[in-house]
């Protein structure tokens, strides 16, 4: 008896908190009909906060731009914003919530390849669309047909990075230096050395480092004794500054180039290495110096609004929300997911700011690379 | 050969930003017996509050330097005020200090993220000026020679001041015996006060330090260096000064030896904390450390 | 009957959460019951998850079965590794374990069979809700009537006093470790729950913050009762649920609430959210004394 005694404090208390979040399911928001709701699950805390930020500010340019070209008729974009904290299981939580109590058209995000790895699952059990925009990992569309992603993988980024840094520097023999513990970096990893060994280019030896680390002196001197032509880095700009900055330090010769992937292409890298990450090179799937108007539209409006230049993250985030708002508007309804799923995979060479875009049959970014070089301070495209 | 040289100088400077981290938590821990997990957090502030100063001020980092150490200072009286003095009288105040500092920490680092962004920023190239030397493969830079010397100079005059002046002679009392410090008249609350209030002056300090040389601030700064710095003091041995120096000294060199020896680098931090793990078990009181008949 | 539908449609991962973290908490609530202050849980969570994981996935063991084996090979290593470091006090056995916790993190991030950092991907889905929720009613129904047995007086008596413990004739390395190992089984138990429940583990799942995490649900539901750390799990888990349904969904304010309410509880709470309903109920408390004593 005194077992249920002991039981009743924990059962009213679970009973008042079904309660106080069932309350705030009555919250829900309808859109208007001229409005279609665009969830985004990105992380705004967390490990990957830095990356959700300078995506958020991407998507708002977008949404502000569309809604005022939009008019007082036009259909405009109601979105809303959800951090996922960096973690999966909070992914989870905010897709269950865009799906079933926002009702949104189409969920953007999320920011990290692993919360994809949960999260797309289940909108693609739902039946929801979702474009990732920073998702580069392997299996990511594989999930099912309802997921696709704009952000072009490192399986196609680097192979293409090598063959022309081959061409360029006839290289013969290189060092790698990744990030062994995060889902991006490790990727980036296997993706280099395929691509290296596809090319016949032998590795001299590898290192890695972790996620927050600073010091990469004695992997850099573990390199340096090597001699190797190249290094070949997967890193997030975070620790590529560091690594760029802290090889020339130790003496590691300005011809012997740093190579790295999606993740250099942010001015946080020149920024932060200074002129150490003159020549540094990397492939990307934004060209941040192409002129085609889009893009010089975009980085102009972009630097004016935030005080300072767009990164890839941002371009992709930039370029996801007029894909997602050219595919509702195409399947002319905001409520039908399976026609705004058939839209996005019958877009054809929409100009966006990542140039001209299409899916892939597999869901996948379909535009090409560019191989840029960091030349006077600036991204330059190395023809 | 210059391999290996370079790779001692590399650890050696680590270990000398490591121990500089460690000394203010060892301090803290030396003085009250209770773990301060919000150290990390000060660490992170210290060097985005220089660099708020050098940038949006424009102060030059010889005035933006000690005013953020001593506005770190002050987040120690805070953290004692807020998070500690009010759990002393408990029995288990050694535990939930621990919890009320994690709670610290968390609040510290949203403060941060919300004060000055989730990205990672630098000192403007120039704030110091860098001169590198080069001599038979070996390089070292003007900066470091300058951090292990503020870091020297930093933890010889903390010994000084904890063997000669009367407050720092207070602080070792406090640490021995708080109630017997009591009765001899010493202001106890006072002195705890003051020991936060160093603790997290060097840690500002060590904060600034690492962020000039690693030209990298973020909220999440203080995170790797968090566990690291728990591992040099326990090295070390808990509460002793010069352990926490050369606890970072070693730990520095543990991590290079390991990339220098194995060739690579997968299993440095593996490496460095199956010896933690093993000096905890072997010698629990660390290198340096004083045996306590019982323990809290 | 509709609206719970619903409820279930946006919260039911959340409520897979709240049940398998309350299942953690009440590992390590049996450690901290012993008086021991671990910091390993995670790492246990991680070792059966990733046991469990890899048996259903790899080997297609059933799904009972490698829960079974998770448990029991987490329990294994926490006997392995209790038995040197429970002669360690506080704050050191808690840094003891973290370093341990490190080394098993490392070692997962640099296997080929783990998965490496992008995780153990495709595990088959297993672990329902009333699984769950049925393990953790048979668990807290098992540490209450612990707390009232010889085993429990034991684990008390340690936790308030170890050297007197020792002199009343009670061996205290023995309980300490088995308290120690039974939380690193129950905690491997939950981690092979929770692989089975989203198709992928990643190291950073069982890292030092989710060690942590652990240690602030017991801390804020209280340890002086077996539902302490229940109480804690719940509230904290569904916490940034709860702060995005009020509004709060700027990221640094809603770090910052949860900071907040973490000081708070420590510093007017010092046993608890349990305290709240003990305090009304410490009557009820008498009488339950009365009868073990009696039994």
């Amino acid at each position: 008896m005194h077992n249920i005694q002991r039981l009743k404090p924990l059962v009213v208390t679970l009973v008042m908190a079904l309660c106080f979040l069932s309350g705030q399911l009555s919250t829900e928001v309808f859109a208007a009909a001229s409005e279609a709701k665009i969830g985004f699950a990105l992380s705004m805390t967390g490990g990957a906060a830095s990356y959700g930020a300078t995506q958020t500010k991407g998507a708002q340019l977008a949404i502000d731009e569309i809604n005022a070209a939009a008019g007082a008729d036009g259909l405009k974009i109601l979105p809303v914003f959800e951090d996922d904290a960096s973690v999966p299981q909070q992914g989870i939580s905010v897709f269950n919530k865009f799906i079933n109590a926002d009702k949104v058209s189409i969920i953007i995000g999320p920011t990290l390849s692993n919360t994809a790895q949960v999260a797309d699952r289940i909108a693609q059990d739902a039946g929801m669309p979702v474009l990732g925009i920073s998702n580069t990992a392997k299996g990511i569309t594989e999930i099912g047909d309802f997921v696709f992603r704009n952000s072009l993988t490192e399986m196609i980024v680097i192979p293409n990075t090598i063959k022309v840094a081959k061409e360029k520097f006839g290289l013969k023999k290189v060092a790698v230096f990744y990030g062994n513990d995060d889902a991006f970096t490790k990727g980036g990893y296997e993706a280099f050395k395929k691509a290296l060994a596809d090319a016949g280019i032998e590795i001299l030896t590898e290192q890695s480092f972790a996620k927050g680390d600073r010091d990469f002196s004695p992997q850099l001197t573990q390199i340096k004794g090597k001699n190797p032509d190249a290094i070949i880095v997967s890193a997030l700009v975070e620790e590529a500054s560091g690594i760029v900055s802290q090889a020339r330090q130790l003496g590691i010769a300005a011809t012997v180039p740093i190579i790295g992937g999606n993740g250099f292409n942010s001015p946080a890298l020149i920024k932060n290495a200074g002129e150490a990450a003159e020549g540094v090179m990397m492939g990307a799937a934004w060209n941040a110096s192409s002129t085609l108007p889009a893009n010089s539209k975009f980085v102009a409006a972009f630097t004016a609004k935030n005080g300072g230049a767009p990164d890839q993250f941002a371009a992709q985030a930039y370029a996801g929300v007029y894909i997602a708002y050219e595919a509702i508007k195409k399947a002319g309804s905001t409520t039908d997911h399976k026609a705004i799923r058939d839209a996005l995979l019958q877009l054809k060479e929409l100009d966006t700011v990542l140039g001209k875009f299409s899916f892939t049959a597999g869901r996948d970014a379909d535009h090409i690379p560019v191989v840029q070089i960091v030349k006077g301070g600036k991204f330059t495209v190395l023809e | 050969m210059d391999l290996l040289a370079q790779q001692l100088v590399n650890g050696l400077f680590i270990g000398s930003v490591y121990g500089l981290f460690a000394v203010g938590y060892t301090l803290v821990f030396g003085v009250l017996d209770i773990l301060n997990l919000a150290h990390a957090a000060v660490f992170t502030l210290g060097g985005l509050i220089a660099l708020w100063l050098v940038e949006t001020w424009g102060l030059s980092i010889w005035i933006a330097f000690p005013a953020s150490v001593l506005i770190c200072g002050l987040l120690g009286l805070l953290l004692d005020q807020v998070a500690f003095a009010p759990l002393r009288q408990r029995a288990d105040s050694n535990f939930s200090g621990l919890i009320s500092s994690i709670a610290m920490a968390i609040i510290f680092e949203s403060a941060a993220l919300g004060l000055f962004g989730a990205r990672t920023v630098r000192f403007p190239a120039g704030t110091v000026s860098v001169h590198i030397w080069r001599w038979e493969g070996l390089s070292i830079t003007s900066l470091q020679v300058e951090i292990v010397a503020i870091s020297i100079l930093l933890m010889f005059a903390l010994t000084q001041f904890l063997n000669r002046a009367r407050v720092g002679k207070a602080i070792r009392a406090v640490a021995e015996n708080d109630r017997t410090a009591r009765l001899l008249g010493i202001h106890v609350d006072g002195i705890i006060a003051f020991t936060f209030f160093i603790s997290s002056a060097l840690g500002g300090a060590a904060g600034i330090l690492f962020g000039l040389y690693f030209d990298s601030l973020s909220p999440d700064m203080g995170r790797s260096i968090e566990l690291k710095g728990l591992a040099v003091i326990i090295l070390g041995g808990m509460g002793s000064i010069p352990g926490a120096i050369l606890g970072g000294l070693a730990f520095g060199l543990s991590e290079v030896l390991t990339v220098a020896i194995t060739g690579t680098s997968n299993l440095r931090d593996a490496v460095a904390f199956t010896v933690l793990f093993t000096v905890l078990v072997l010698r629990p009181s660390g290198l340096l450390g004083r045996k306590k008949l019982r323990e809290a | 009957m509709e609206a719970l539908t619903q409820f279930f449609a946006i919260y039911g991962s959340l409520v897979n959460f709240i049940g398998i973290n309350a299942i953690l908490a009440l590992s390590l609530y049996l450690t901290l019951a012993a008086g021991q202050l671990s910091l390993g849980s995670a790492a246990f969570a991680g070792i059966g998850g990733y046991t469990a994981g890899i048996l259903t996935m790899k080997l297609g063991v059933p799904f009972l079965l490698s829960v079974v084996a998770g448990s029991v090979l987490s329990g294994l290593v926490g006997l392995l590794i209790g038995l040197p470091v429970l002669r360690l006090h506080g704050v050191f056995l808690a840094i003891a374990t973290l370093a341990f916790g490190e080394v098993v993190r490392i070692t997962v991030l640099n296997l080929d069979i783990t998965g490496g950092a992008q995780g153990l991907v495709g595990i088959p889905n297993h672990t329902k809700t009333w699984g769950i929720y049925l393990a953790l009613a048979v668990v807290g129904y098992a540490i209450a009537k612990l707390r009232y047995s010889r085993l429990g007086w034991c684990f008390e008596s340690i936790r308030e006093d170890e050297t007197a413990a020792g002199a009343m004739g009670i061996d205290t390395t023995y309980y300490k470790t088995l308290a120690f190992v039974l939380g690193a089984m129950l905690a491997g138990f939950a981690g092979a729950l929770y692989a089975h429940l989203n198709y992928l583990i990643t190291p950073r799942e069982f890292g030092f913050s989710v060690a942590v995490d652990l240690l602030i649900f017991n801390i804020v539901g209280g340890t002086r009762a077996w539902y302490g750390p229940i109480l804690g799990a719940v509230l904290l888990t569904a916490l940034p649920e709860i702060l995005r349904g009020t509004g709060i969904t700027a990221g640094p304010m809603r770090m910052a609430v949860n900071g907040l309410i973490l000081l708070l509880v420590i510093l007017f709470l010092p046993n608890g959210l349990v305290s709240i309903f003990r305090r009304s109920a410490s009557k009820a408390k008498d009488s339950t004394l009365a009868i073990s004593e009696e039994a």
